[in-house]
């Protein structure tokens, strides 16, 4: 795009006049919108980091005068018993969630680029599952998974993949795989349709090339589709794994981070710390920890991803 | 051939799509269920005897006021949003300097904050400045910050298809900023700016975290916290639930199915931006 030949740049000294008309407009409208997200999104960030280094409890959470206790509170987390298995779920769920929702969104990206009839249909009626509310996610997949007379263990005991039920949503061993079912189920669409999008920006010629020198289906797949699409797949990657970090409420409608814990992740812990046991200041340093990694996370993505932007 | 081919890959196609939306379809078969076709073995996948419990379900559970207070809950967001979001989403779209470029990085930043974990500072914040007398209206700000980036974003790639020489040509004709911004460059980018909107209130409709940890009344709760005390940690009316989950994600659905290609083409346009 080319310049433009108005002046707009952001220079400080700005005349009231110029906030409705002048290059202060601009200013103006970004300015609005930044300190509303100043108010509600960074101040509270800042507050939880000053919380995590105090002792908040039902007592002093009205107080402005609450007493400091240091890196405390990072203690009493860091050593708590449950700790480990939580930290251990959550990178479960994470890798599990995020590479399997890859792994079908991928197949199903590539099958429906196939352009046979009514594909494009009914790839978007995947989108479905994308606008569902997640807590009715939970309560439908729940009602599946449900170990008497739910409809998964029906179908895999017809397939004679099991031969006892399931007890998906009370069995330690599988209570975080029921919640991983589900979010691979809400996460497959967004990674249907971004890796369409980047599918679709192969040119069609390369392939006609390479098939014309003699390369196979998966040879072919190897040396342009798997390159060329290094950006879209660090986008997904990404992406999927801040959504599997923000994921809240299927945990809430599937098993509550139940039973004893066997599914339960960080950032359900920390709500259960500050709403159930009213320890704000243990909930606050979980936060400070995840957040700190989602955004860190997000930084590099988004660095990662500067060069190829179109401003 | 090519046409036996094709008709076979589309047959694969719809099978694919309906092992897909099987969830959905068993929560409509399971609402329409009696209770002991539900806990029928094997189960039945089409209703034998259907007996749509929807207009006891609304009643029993009050569900009137439930989504009621989800409406507003997520019209009061989309309305925030849009007021605060579109016009920075256009001063971001024409600007190109370094201080705009730091703003959409933390615009970005803003974006990946996890309510599940946002929600204890803004609790207690809230809490302290006598926003918890207002437990809705303080939902309906903690989700607009959620909302406000997403909305940013995606309406900023909306202004970037609009040719800048528009708003140009209609500057040198004497209107003023206001009057170029609010006649030529929101129209032009209403689709972008229309379909935005209809995701953010669709997201708030079903927002969770916030309300549950905030709303302590039942009269002011949305569906969403609802429908979790209705399901309780060992619920059994499943037909029940399921009835209660349909009449609630219905209307979802049916302005998905109306927005759908826009919807997708809205979000790919800014997904990577």
């Amino acid at each position: 795009m080319q310049a433009l030949p108005l002046p707009r740049s952001l220079r400080p000294g700005f005349s009231l006049g110029g906030l409705i008309d002048g290059r202060g407009f601009d200013t103006l409208l970004v300015l609005t919108a930044l300190g509303y997200l100043a108010v509600f999104s960074a101040w509270p960030l800042v507050y939880n980091l000053i919380m995590s280094l105090q002792e908040v409890d039902l007592f002093s959470l009205a107080s402005f005068d609450r007493p400091f206790v240091g890196l405390d509170n990072y203690r009493e987390v860091i050593s708590a018993p449950e700790m480990p298995q939580i930290l251990g779920n959550t990178a479960v769920f994470v890798i599990a969630s995020v590479s399997l929702q890859l792994v079908l969104g991928f197949a199903l990206a590539l099958f429906f680029e196939l352009r046979f009839p009514g594909a494009s249909f009914l790839r978007g009626l995947f989108l479905a599952g994308w606008i569902m509310p997640p807590l009715v996610v939970g309560a439908i997949w729940s009602w599946i998974l449900a170990g008497d007379f739910g409809v998964l263990n029906y179908a895999l005991k017809s397939l004679g993949i099991i031969d006892e039920n399931i007890f998906w949503l009370s069995d330690p061993a599988r209570s975080l795989w029921s919640v991983i079912i589900a979010n691979i189920w809400l996460g497959v669409p967004f990674n249907l349709i971004l890796l369409s999008v980047g599918l679709a920006g192969i040119p069609e010629d390369l392939y006609e090339a390479a098939e014309m020198d003699g390369a196979t289906r998966v040879q072919r797949f190897l040396t342009i589709t798997l390159p060329l699409m290094r950006a879209q797949l660090g986008a997904v990657i990404s992406l999927g794994t801040i959504f599997t970090l923000q994921q809240f409420d299927l945990f809430a409608g599937l098993t509550q981070g139940g039973p004893s814990n066997s599914s339960n992740v960080m950032q359900y812990w920390s709500w259960q710390l500050s709403f159930q046991e009213y320890q704000i200041g243990l909930g606050s340093v979980i936060s400070v920890l995840m957040i700190g990694f989602v955004i860190g996370l997000a930084a590099i993505y988004v660095r990662s991803t500067r060069h190829e932007q179109v401003y | 051939m090519d046409r036996l081919k094709g008709n076979a890959l589309m047959l694969a196609g719809i099978l694919l799509a309906a092992i897909y939306l099987f969830p959905l379809y068993w929560m409509y078969v399971t609402a329409l269920k009696s209770g002991t076709e539900i806990m029928a073995y094997p189960p039945s996948f089409w209703p034998e005897d259907p007996t749509p419990i929807f207009g006891e379900v609304w009643t029993r559970l009050q569900m009137a006021s439930y989504l009621k207070n989800s409406v507003l809950i997520a019209g009061g967001t989309t309305v925030l949003v849009v007021l605060f979001g579109t016009g920075c989403a256009y001063a971001m779209s024409r600007v190109k300097s370094v201080w705009i470029d730091v703003a959409l990085f933390a615009v970005l930043m803003m974006q990946v904050l996890p309510s599940s974990l946002m929600v204890t500072p803004i609790f207690v914040f809230f809490n302290q400045i006598g926003l918890m007398d207002w437990p809705r209206g303080a939902v309906i700000l903690a989700q607009a910050a959620k909302m406000l980036p997403l909305y940013i974003v995606l309406t900023r790639a909306a202004f970037l298809q609009v040719p800048a020489e528009l708003e140009e040509a209609a500057l040198v004709d004497g209107n003023s900023r206001v009057g170029a911004f609010l006649t030529i460059m929101v129209p032009l980018a209403r689709n972008g700016i229309l379909v935005t909107g209809v995701l953010v209130f669709l997201q708030s409709f079903g927002e969770y975290v916030y309300a549950r940890s905030m709303i302590g009344t039942r009269e002011l709760q949305p569906a969403t916290v609802g429908l979790q005390s209705f399901m309780g940690p060992n619920s059994s009316d499943w037909s029940g639930v399921m009835s209660y989950a349909a009449i609630y994600v219905t209307p979802v659905l049916a302005i998905f199915v109306l927005l759908q290609r826009r919807i997708v083409s809205g979000l790919t346009s800014g997904a990577l931006k």
